[in-house]
């Protein structure tokens, strides 16, 4: 099977651009590729997933292929809810896998400051079931809420074992250029913010951000006929879904679509779990960070917090956890996200994630969810020759 | 039939093992709450109601519902309350769009209140 490379990677800051689009944002993403063969492209595939509510726009293939004066190049848009960020990085490792291309761009772009915050609210619920749940009008936080409060009443721990990994995604992002909210911010703060609906408050969900981030892929044929930045193999990519309500589950409290994706993932890539330096996870909400770390067996179910505080997911922790940020802090630009991750998992690889920098990294992995955990991508990353 | 899996709306199919053989029984008029919130930050179209309470009713046979909770005060509720079905106004699609009806949940009255 061919093996799959990132072979560059480009984002701009996360933040609130009232005065840009989504062409002018890919057109700034497009700059951080000077010197890289975007000409050589075979595929560019565009993660969006809000374009037609927000933007009154769908087909961000061909708008975006224009944007990079690559109209002719194949060009589509992948929507998977908030994963399809990882969702387009899956569709470029398949297609390159497959042999179908050599060099494909994979770019997410979203624009979420268009809406207005009754409209991020309603957009933020389109990934659960509308005739069930948005019909109903209950918002997306007010399930996760449910598992939240389950959650604390089942393990019998205090909120703030939750409430610090919003506490921690500051800090990371607190030392990160890209990153929408550069400070640090205190558990007391996070604990007196006002409730979103309860337990879940104002500082434990990731806010509204615009943003976009691309990663080159290209096969180890196109390594060696265009030029390129340093390379790190995406060694794994894998899909899993579940039953979309999370009451409807056996386990509420269990992303089994989670632990399925990143257990496939790290199949392919031919890496245990252990190896694993650097991780980004989707913590829209805080207690999506306890139950993905859980689910996918780095912590015992209820243990995430006391491993968080023992420094496990720190930095020069065992694992270092969304390192510039998470949804949290990095911020979470809905389609754009799981792009971020790829890209943010590349930089440390690399060698060049800065002040943030994990000392020594040579496997990453990201875990991109849709909804609460209905559609998750995972992907596994490594330095060549490992 | 097939799984034994019970849904809580009509389905076709059934969403656990993908088989067609389904029957349908009455929804339950009462259940037990078993989680519950309160939505402070509304969907659009419902800022009216906010703060409104929602919660996840289960009934005898292990169905859970997901459901508006109404005629009671956020802090009447408690987890393992029974609770009853009440038909009800949802919501409404503008002047002119029509009104939106279904179920919602209320504790049942006890004594002494």
């Amino acid at each position: 099977m061919r093996r799959v490379y990132i072979a560059g990677a480009s984002l701009v800051k996360v933040d609130e651009y009232w005065g840009e689009s989504l062409d002018s944002l890919v057109s700034q993403l497009a700059d951080g590729f000077s010197g890289l063969a975007l000409r050589k492209i075979d595929a560019v595939y565009v993660a969006n997933m809000l374009g037609e509510v927000l933007q009154s726009q769908a087909n961000l293939g061909a708008l975006v292929a224009e944007d990079l004066g690559l109209a002719g190049v194949a060009a589509f848009r992948v929507e998977a809810g908030e994963a399809s960020g990882l969702a387009a990085l899956h569709a470029g490792y398949q297609s390159i896998r497959a042999g179908l291309a050599d060099t494909v761009l994979v770019l997410g772009v979203e624009k979420l400051s268009d809406a207005s915050p009754e409209e991020a609210m309603a957009t933020s619920s389109l990934s659960e079931r509308y005739d069930y749940v948005g019909f109903q009008g209950v918002p997306q936080p007010a399930i996760a809420s449910m598992m939240y409060n389950q959650y604390l009443k089942r393990f019998e721990v205090p909120q703030e074992m939750v409430a610090q990994f919003p506490v921690m995604m500051h800090e990371h992002a607190a030392k990160s250029p890209h990153s929408q909210y550069q400070f640090k911010i205190t558990l007391e703060s996070v604990l007196s913010s006002p409730f979103v609906s309860e337990p879940l408050r104002r500082l434990e969900c990731a806010g509204i951000g615009d943003g976009a981030a691309a990663v080159l892929l290209c096969s180890s044929d196109a390594l060696s006929t265009i030029r390129h930045d340093e390379v790190v193999e995406l060694a794994g990519s894998a899909c899993s879904t579940d039953i979309v309500f999370p009451f409807d589950r056996e386990d509420p409290l269990r992303l089994g679509a989670a632990s399925r994706a990143f257990e496939e993932a790290l199949a392919r890539a031919g890496v245990a779990r252990r190896d694993i330096r650097v991780l980004e996870i989707h913590d829209s909400y805080s207690i999506l960070a306890c139950l993905l770390l859980e689910s996918i067996g780095l912590s015992e179910p209820g243990r995430s917090g006391v491993d968080l505080k023992k420094g496990k997911y720190s930095l020069a922790g065992e694992v270092a956890v969304n390192t510039f940020g998470g949804l949290k802090a990095r911020g979470h630009p809905a389609g754009a996200t799981g792009v971020y991750q790829a890209a943010e998992v590349y930089l440390q690889l690399t060698g060049r994630a800065g002040e943030c920098q994990v000392d020594g990294a040579k496997v990453g992995a990201a875990l991109n969810l849709a909804g609460l955990g209905s559609c998750v991508f995972a992907s596994v990353m490594k330095v060549r020759d490992v | 039939m097939d799984c034994g899996a019970i849904h809580h709306y009509r389905a076709r199919r059934c969403r656990r093992c993908g088989s067609t053989r389904t029957g349908e029984d009455p929804l339950p008029e009462r259940g037990r709450l078993v989680a519950f919130t309160t939505v402070r930050v509304p969907l659009q179209g419902y800022e009216n109601n906010a703060p409104y309470p929602v919660g996840i009713i289960e009934f005898d046979d292990g169905t859970k519902i997901l459901a508006t909770i109404t005629d009671c005060e956020p802090e009447d509720l408690k987890e393992g309350m029974i609770m009853e079905r009440v038909f009800r106004k949802i919501a409404d699609d503008g002047d002119s769009g029509i009104i939106i009806y279904g179920f919602k949940f209320r504790p049942v009255v006890t004594q002494g209140k």
